[in-house]
């Protein structure tokens, strides 16, 4: 019997992991593409995540253990994708900001925007802003995102702004900003580009930026 | 009643003649003595000395001692960074790796324990007649996941028997913790635990309500009050919350605390909160702080209330603002009056400036919201009037109040954009920041 696309998203969700690599092995052992799989399976439970997430109804526990489902499930499916020339739709440099250890929400923005097809270059936590800039240039990105949990940290993303400017790539980057003490006026008075409430939020608009 | 009388009143469900009014200026006092962030986070003689000035500058009717989350995770090994402006942050998680539950509770002398609960008994000699004191500690999830990290999170699913036996380790330490500051004379102990918000009801019954119920019943058994400190959006987590029996909760400003206060009222359980740290206590001029804490009072059911910042105040805050929130609670009547013409904005101004390039002598203008009631204006006048005293008929000194339309319309016209502001010729000079008697003289004398 064919896989039941709907039933492999239902099993991301819930991060089982053990069921959801069962049935991309078995989808693609009876022919679908990769492509389909990673779209309308994995990709489409992580968004429903994504959703139920900025709704309040999932928390961070679900949220991490559905991310790892998606994980395994995609590691699968990577050297498939790569065969078929499936490419990420845009390139995202992502960290916490200088002085600023706090993880958790970079994390989550990390996974969706990943569950939406982007390829996400993590640099950690405590990035300066020069690295920021350096690592965007690199890999030629479409985005650099922010994080900070604190009132005392949050201000480097004025730096990040600014050297994005002194380095010239300030037309080709877009940048995001988010964290607990963050808010769209500030984003505005910083001159950085777009603030996103949560993680959901955040991997939606990345893919709009990309898709602009 | 004294500040304390209030606090005891509100959580034995009592009336009170004010609103009761708790600013958590953890590192923050630091700032009011010119001390750092790690300097009041490590000496007894600096934090104490801030403390008192917390005390002095803000009326506080209740007080924490330190607002520090990382002085259990310190002594049980995780590694710190330290920051000037913020508390530290941990940077190690030593059970990452392990499934090994530790069994070392902290004594009262280990790492920063012993100079916390020096500065508590100090504290409690200097002002504890006058001003309810409160213990904070990091709270058992919070605790849990300094020590394990954010795989936490995930044992939840993978693992709950692991969860449910570190965080019975964790509540071990955090009622020897509140022990400890029961005897060494706080009147509150709070449980301050902000991860919190990020787990379902469904995963906060399963694994937190045990917990903390065992907490705030050993708080109880001991004589003291209890609270339950959580930040983040943590409004579905706030019935789970209540039915851990703590007397107190405090939200911050991603709850809405008119809902969450419908919910503590029907436990019969106080709710403190929760006053915007960034946008209003940090980035906001007085006026702001002042609406925001009389929208906040009249957005909410009267009793079983009081009035604090969201969470830790940002070290930077300026003490103009956290003035005029104390203001805004104590004396709701008359700031809400003040506020009323603030938001009268658009006036048109009908008379005529004075003709700033061609004045006699100097001109200072002080702009205020009311000197008579706003404690920030009183402090911009009265350094106005040190001036005028000592230059004498050389400058002239003049006050407008933001309490008629006509002063309105000035401000409008002149462009004022802070109260209080001290202009001289015409020139912003002072917005909101009160110089120094010298600092004003030797400016003015610029324009002699």
């Amino acid at each position: 019997m064919a896989v039941d696309l709907k039933a492999l998203s239902e099993f991301l969700q819930k991060g089982r992991a053990k069921e959801v690599t069962e049935l991309v092995q078995q989808a693609l052992d009876e022919g679908m593409s990769a492509k389909v799989i990673l779209h309308d399976g994995l990709m489409d439970g992580m968004n429903i995540i994504g959703v139920k997430f900025k709704n309040n109804e999932v928390f961070v526990p679900e949220v991490l253990i559905a991310a790892r489902a998606m994980n395994m499930g995609t590691a699968i499916l990577k050297p498939f994708l790569a065969e078929a020339g499936e490419v990420a739709t845009g390139k995202v440099i992502l960290g916490t900001v200088k002085g600023d250890l706090h993880d958790i929400g970079k994390n989550l923005v990390g996974m969706m925007m990943e569950g939406k097809g982007l390829e996400v270059i993590d640099l950690g936590t405590d990035v300066s802003a020069d690295r920021y800039v350096e690592e965007a240039i690199k890999h030629e990105a479409n985005i650099i995102a922010c994080s900070a949990l604190l009132t005392t940290t949050m201000t480097q993303m004025k730096a990040v702004v600014e050297k994005a400017e002194a380095a010239g790539i300030r037309d080709k980057v877009k940048i995001m900003i988010g964290g607990a003490p963050v808010t769209d006026s500030y984003c505005a008075s910083i001159g950085a580009d777009y603030y996103t409430a949560d993680a959901s939020s955040a991997a939606q608009t990345a893919v709009e930026i990309c898709s602009a | 009643m004294t500040g304390k009388e209030r606090i005891y009143a509100v959580l034995q469900g009592k009336e009170t003649d004010k609103t009761p009014w708790v600013p958590f200026a953890g590192v923050h006092s630091g700032k009011l003595k010119g001390y750092s962030a790690k300097e009041v986070s490590q000496s007894a003689d600096k934090l104490f000395e801030s403390l008192l000035e917390v005390n002095r500058l803000y009326k506080p009717d209740g007080q924490p001692v330190m607002f520090d989350l990382q002085i259990e995770a310190e002594i049980m090994g995780c590694d710190l960074v330290w920051a000037e402006d913020a508390p530290p942050t941990v940077s190690s998680h030593p059970l990452a790796e392990t499934p090994e539950i530790p069994d070392h509770i902290p004594g009262p002398e280990e790492g920063r324990l012993a100079m916390e609960i020096d500065v508590m008994q100090r504290m409690k000699a200097a002002v504890g007649d006058q001003s309810a004191l409160y213990g904070l500690m990091c709270g058992p999830f919070t605790l849990a996941s300094h020590l394990r990290g954010t795989n936490i999170f995930m044992d939840m699913i993978l693992d709950p028997d692991y969860v449910h036996r570190l965080l019975s380790y964790t509540t071990d330490v955090a009622i020897r913790l509140s022990e400890y500051f029961i005897d060494a004379g706080m009147d509150v102990i709070a449980a301050v635990d902000p991860l919190i918000s990020q787990i379902s009801p469904d995963h906060f019954s399963e694994f937190m309500h045990a917990p903390f119920s065992r907490l705030f019943d050993a708080i109880r058994a001991r004589g003291a009050y209890s609270s339950f400190f959580v930040c983040g959006n943590a409004t579905m987590n706030i019935e789970p919350m209540c039915k851990t029996g703590p007397d107190s909760l405090s939200v911050d400003e991603n709850v809405s605390l008119a809902d969450a206060k419908k919910v503590t009222d029907s436990y019969d359980v106080v709710i403190g909160g929760n006053i915007p740290l960034t946008s209003v206590m940090l980035f906001g001029n007085q006026q702001d702080n002042m609406k925001s804490t009389v929208d906040l009072i009249d957005s909410v059911t009267p009793g079983r209330l009081i009035i604090a910042p969201g969470c830790d105040m940002p070290y930077d805050i300026p003490v103009e603002n956290t003035i005029a929130i104390e203001q805004a609670v104590h004396e709701t009547d008359s700031v809400r009056d003040m506020v009323k013409n603030y938001e009268s904005a658009g006036l048109e101004f009908t008379g005529e400036l004075p003709d700033y390039a061609h004045l006699e002598r100097p001109l200072i203008e002080v702009f205020t919201l009311d000197s008579a009631t706003c404690a920030a204006c009183t402090y911009m006048l009265a350094t106005a009037l040190d001036a005028k005293e000592h230059f004498g008929d050389a400058i002239d000194v003049i006050e407008y109040k933001y309490t008629s339309p006509e002063n309105i319309a000035r401000c409008g016209a002149m462009g004022v954009k802070q109260l209080p502001s001290i202009y001289i010729n015409g020139e912003l000079t002072y917005s909101s920041l009160i110089p120094s008697r010298d600092e004003l003289a030797a400016q003015i004398s610029k324009y002699l």
